[in-house]
């Protein structure tokens, strides 16, 4: 007995020590620790397509340019850069250096997007890459990759043939996909590349020297990153896997992780504690997609006319998401959009519908006339499986029901499952969300052009796409954002999508942490220029 | 005392009698039943829960799919009044005009903002708030707590912020109740906080939209903008969308009692055919029919519920419960059928038996006569255990999502929402987890009584 109390007052101790020694932040080392939701699935910049690994791809590696604080383009392996309407010239930073002290030259751009482009690599991302001239007929496998205009004139200039004016070519240089790749590692590589710590090569503030799958990551400084006298941390953790909210609030608690973001849940603990709580509106928005395709109930316009006149994202937001940071869902183009000199929805402000049942209902009825039958049948509404999408699909179902009388049978599925069936049309409504991949309009505004695989509703409208063209085709600012105004106008005046809100998170983070930034696009929370003071 | 106070006894035909009335086995058993307190209430109980299902939607008539979003989360309380107000109207915000939108210089410091009130009466439709502009401010943010903040650490949400130090005005729906909010502003730079904020309570009065009064039945004649009227009472609260959570559970109860009663009714009743025929007749048959009820056993439950959703066409968002009725019927008479089949077994080898065998009794007779009511308290009791197990499958399945869809309730389903907001709303997961055990007891209690007064062994103590 006595031995084994012995036993568990060790026990005790050790355990209080090993609590005393692990603390989120360290001021001397400047090390800080963090947790993730999933191990990073994709550590090869062509593939990845999910936060995690671009999270951790943006923290090591770096592209032409780069996001800082506010949101401005400033060089990163690029010193300086011209660009028209046609080429962009890129002149690289000759201290510009890999983790094993090489130095970062033009040849590595090129094959990174050569490669990232050839059908055999099958990167999800390409398109993002079609601003290059002949990057999509080489995608597509009509031409070789060697066909991509990019051309490196010497170790440090970058030529690049634009397929068209692209006025948003900067923001896209910033973006994962366009990341160096060093030919020969790669090739050295193989199969292996980006399969452990090992298996990479970093050219960013940080580098990965560890990785237990699984388990957890360690970032540290990069010592041969350019510019690395202004990056204060020494070392990223990441000693914590876990999508847990509640679990990572409990670390958080007692001191494990810097950073946690709160839910509808953990908040109310969070205020409890007299933690300082932070909010962040993400840039991502949510909207409820239709079935366009013929012989949906969905692709008549009355019935969508009807719901855009029931339902009130105003509500949605306030009384059933409930938790501060959303803003209402007023237009495919979130707020934070830049326009010609403003913001664009300042510029070009979101039709808003009247809230009018009986307006509503009599767009029902002419959808009935239109469509020849006495009662609209249940409609299918796909939805994802998190406690929020379930709740919102609820509200929807029973909004609908007692204002326009339809049935709305809801069909839960996990992600993958829901991005199938989104692919192949088996739904009336789907509920789905959109995160911007570069800082323009165009990142959604293309979402509903004819020809985009992401728009799974098939809605076809030969005026939209010519819209989508202009703005394409044009690098005037006035051109483009006007063309874009319209088709903001078509999206409502066809009720083509309705949005129903624009995310907002709440978070908290370390007081000692400072210089943590929150960005729309890209790394998200980036801790490239965080400091841990005393 | 005298002889003559005597006289002699009056004989009598019976002088003593050690008779009790003949008791049929039914009226024994419930004679010793009745005297098991336990399983008397318990059997009240169920006979409440049965009222409390068909006969509840009678008395109380509410929509359990109604959503009143006036009322989210409300627990059990007292009929509540509201103001009546207009409809929503957009506020502009207050922009001061000669006043500079963003700081000429940067300053360290700068004041906490002055005149922080509300702009009209503050309701649960929208809190209004202006304050004076603070000079070198290029925004503010601004926060809400529930109680009044200590430090700068205690401000509690992030409610948002203006992002121009000309804007001096915020506007709040973020699902408001009638009760102390603590207001803070903080000005900024334009992106980060200074450390000065002032703080201002303000208590919303709970109100509703004339429109909305008028399509739920609220509004009494002549009543207009600014006069009170009495909400829609919720005794057991409202969940997360504002819906009536007695009316969800008397609806959630038919399912679960439909599952838990007519899904061990069949079930126990082909399993006492099934071992029945297989103890009776022993031999060959017995050891065939026991070696398939080894191979039922040892199917898996959820997959061949999955499969029957499948099999049965059952899409999404479609109720779950014939395929889980029939899942749990084909897959959970085994047990009843081995019980059954031992008791059986023994019986048959009784000399009652034998003796009625010989006097010429069929297997019919047998059967009916002999046997059956010798086994029927084992059959009961397995009954009884059998509605608790499948009430709770009903839950655990409907609780994994793959029972009743909604906007129709189960206890299970009620629980599985209910436990989302454990912590800030308990009532929510409370009542429908009272329900489904109070129900199980009920039943189980009510097993147990019925095994005492069944057991012939038990009556053979007394």
């Amino acid at each position: 007995m006595r031995l084994t109390l012995t036993a568990y007052l060790l026990l005790f101790t050790i355990g209080c020590l090993g609590q005393v020694n692990a603390t989120s932040v360290d001021f001397d080392s400047q090390s800080i620790t963090i947790a993730f939701s999933e191990e990073p699935p994709q550590l090869n910049s062509m593939k990845a397509t999910d936060s995690v690994s671009i999270d951790v791809l943006s923290h090591t590696m770096e592209g032409l340019a780069r996001y800082d604080r506010r949101g401005q383009m400033v060089p990163g392996v690029a010193d300086r850069w011209e660009i028209d309407d046609r080429t962009a010239t890129f002149w690289l930073n000759k201290n510009a250096k890999w983790s094993d002290g090489v130095p970062v030259t033009a040849k590595d751009f090129v094959f990174a997007w050569r490669t990232a482009l050839d059908p055999a690599t099958a990167s999800e991302y390409a398109f993002i890459l079609y601003a290059l001239k002949n990057a999509e007929v080489i995608n597509k496998g009509e031409l070789p990759p060697t066909a991509l205009a990019v051309r490196a004139l010497d170790d440090h200039t970058l030529e690049i043939e634009l397929e068209r004016p692209t006025a948003y070519f900067i923001n896209l240089t910033a973006f994962a996909s366009y990341f160096p790749i060093r030919e020969e590692f790669y090739k050295k590589k193989g199969e292996r590349y980006a399969a452990d710590a090992s298996d990479l090569i970093y050219n960013g503030a940080f580098m990965m020297t560890e990785w237990v799958h699984g388990a957890s990551l360690k970032l540290v400084k990069n010592p041969h990153y350019w510019n690395k006298d202004s990056i204060s941390l020494n070392a990223i953790n990441v000693d914590y896997i876990t999508a847990d909210s509640r679990s990572q609030l409990n670390l958080f608690i007692d001191g494990k992780i810097v950073h946690t973001q709160l839910d509808g849940d953990t908040y109310k603990d969070a205020l409890s504690q007299k933690f300082r709580i932070r909010r962040f509106t993400t840039g991502v928005i949510y909207f409820q997609e239709y079935n366009h395709r013929p012989g949906r109930i969905t692709a008549n316009k009355n019935v969508r006319k009807a719901i855009q006149h029931v339902f009130d994202p105003h509500e949605m937001v306030n009384r059933v998401l409930a938790t501060p940071g959303n803003l209402p869902g007023e237009s495919l183009f979130p707020v934070w959009l830049n326009g010609v000199k403003g913001k664009f929805r300042q510029e070009y402000p979101a039709p808003r519908a009247k809230i009018d049942v009986s307006l509503a209902r009599k767009y029902l009825e002419n959808a009935k006339t239109e469509l020849g039958i006495k009662e609209i049948p249940p409609l299918v509404l796909l939805v994802g499986e998190s406690p929020t999408a379930t709740k919102n699909a609820e509200y929807m179902q029973g909004l609908l029901k007692s204002k326009l009388g339809l049935d709305i049978k809801i069909d839960k599925q996990t992600f993958k499952q829901r991005l199938a069936k989104m692919s192949s049309g088996d739904f009336d409504m789907v509920g789905a969300g959109w995160g911007p991949d570069y800082d323009d309009v165009m990142t959604f505004g293309d979402l509903y052009a004819s020809w985009n695989l992401n728009n799974r509703g098939r809605y076809i409208n030969p005026e939209y796409d010519r819209l989508v063209r202009v703005a394409m085709n044009s690098s005037v600012p006035q051109v483009r954002m006007d063309a874009m105004g319209e088709m903001q106008q078509i999206l409502f005046d066809d009720a083509v999508l309705l949005p129903t809100s624009e995310q907002g998170i709440i978070y908290l983070i370390h007081p000692k942490l400072k210089g943590v930034t929150r960005r729309v696009i890209g790394a998200d929370p980036d801790y490239t220029y965080a400091r841990v003071v005393k | 005392m005298s002889v003559l106070d005597f006289s002699p006894a009056r004989r009598t035909a019976q002088i003593e009698q050690l008779t009790r009335p003949s008791l049929s086995y039914w009226q024994d058993a419930w004679i010793r039943l009745r005297k098991n307190v336990r399983a008397i209430i318990s059997l009240y109980i169920i006979i409440l829960l049965g009222i409390f299902t068909a006969l509840g939607p009678v008395l109380w008539q509410v929509d359990p799919a109604l959503q009143d979003l006036n009322q989210v989360s409300q627990p059990p309380s007292l009929p509540k009044t509201a103001i009546l107000v207009g409809q929503y109207e957009p506020w502009k915000g207050i922009v001061i005009e000669d006043f500079p939108p963003e700081a000429i210089e940067y300053l360290e410091m700068v004041d906490a903002p002055m005149g922080l009130r509300t702009s009209d009466h503050p309701t649960t439709q929208r809190v209004r708030l202006i304050w004076n502009p603070v000079h070198g401010a290029s925004g503010y943010n601004i926060y809400r707590n529930q109680r009044y903040p200590e430090d700068f650490n205690d401000l509690g949400l992030p409610l948002g912020g203006t992002f121009a130090g000309n804007e001096v005005s915020y506007e709040d729906r973020l699902s408001l109740e009638s009760r102390s909010y603590y207001y803070s502003v903080v000005p900024t730079d334009g992106f980060d906080e200074y450390e000065s904020f002032s703080v201002v309570e303000i208590i919303p009065r709970t109100s509703i939209t004339l429109d909305e009064a008028r399509s739920r039945g609220l509004l009494p004649e002549g009543k207009t903008i600014g006069e009170e009227v009495s909400l829609k009472f919720h005794p057991f609260g409202t969940d997360y969308l504002g819906r009536d959570i007695m009316a969800r559970l008397m609806e959630g109860a038919r399912v679960s009692l439909f599952i838990g009663i007519f899904a061990p009714l069949f079930y126990v009743l082909f399993g006492v055919i099934y071992g029945g025929f297989a103890g009776y007749f022993g031999g060959q048959i017995d050891a065939l029919l026991m070696r398939f009820a080894d191979f039922v056993v040892a199917l898996p439950f959820l997959l061949f519920m999955i499969l029957f959703k499948i099999a049965f066409g059952i899409g999404p968002g479609e109720s779950g419960i014939v395929p889980m009725l029939i899942a749990l019927v084909l897959l959970s008479w085994p047990s009843t059928a081995r019980l059954v089949r031992g008791q059986v077994l023994k019986i048959r080898e009784q000399g009652y038996i034998d003796a009625a065998r010989l006097l010429g009794g069929r297997h019919h007779y047998l059967v009916l006569r002999h046997i059956i009511p010798n086994t029927i308290g084992v059959i009961l009791v397995t009954l009884t255990f059998a509605v608790p197990f499948a009430i709770f499958t009903e839950a655990f399945l409907s609780f994994i999502g793959m029972g009743v869809a909604p906007p129709h309730p189960s206890w299970g389903s009620m629980c599985n929402e209910g436990v989302k907001t454990m912590l800030s709303h308990p009532h929510e997961l409370i009542f429908p987890a009272v329900f489904i055990s109070i129900t199980v007891l009920a039943f189980n209690l009510l097993g147990d009584g019925l095994t005492e007064a069944l057991d012939s062994r038990m009556r053979a103590r007394e």
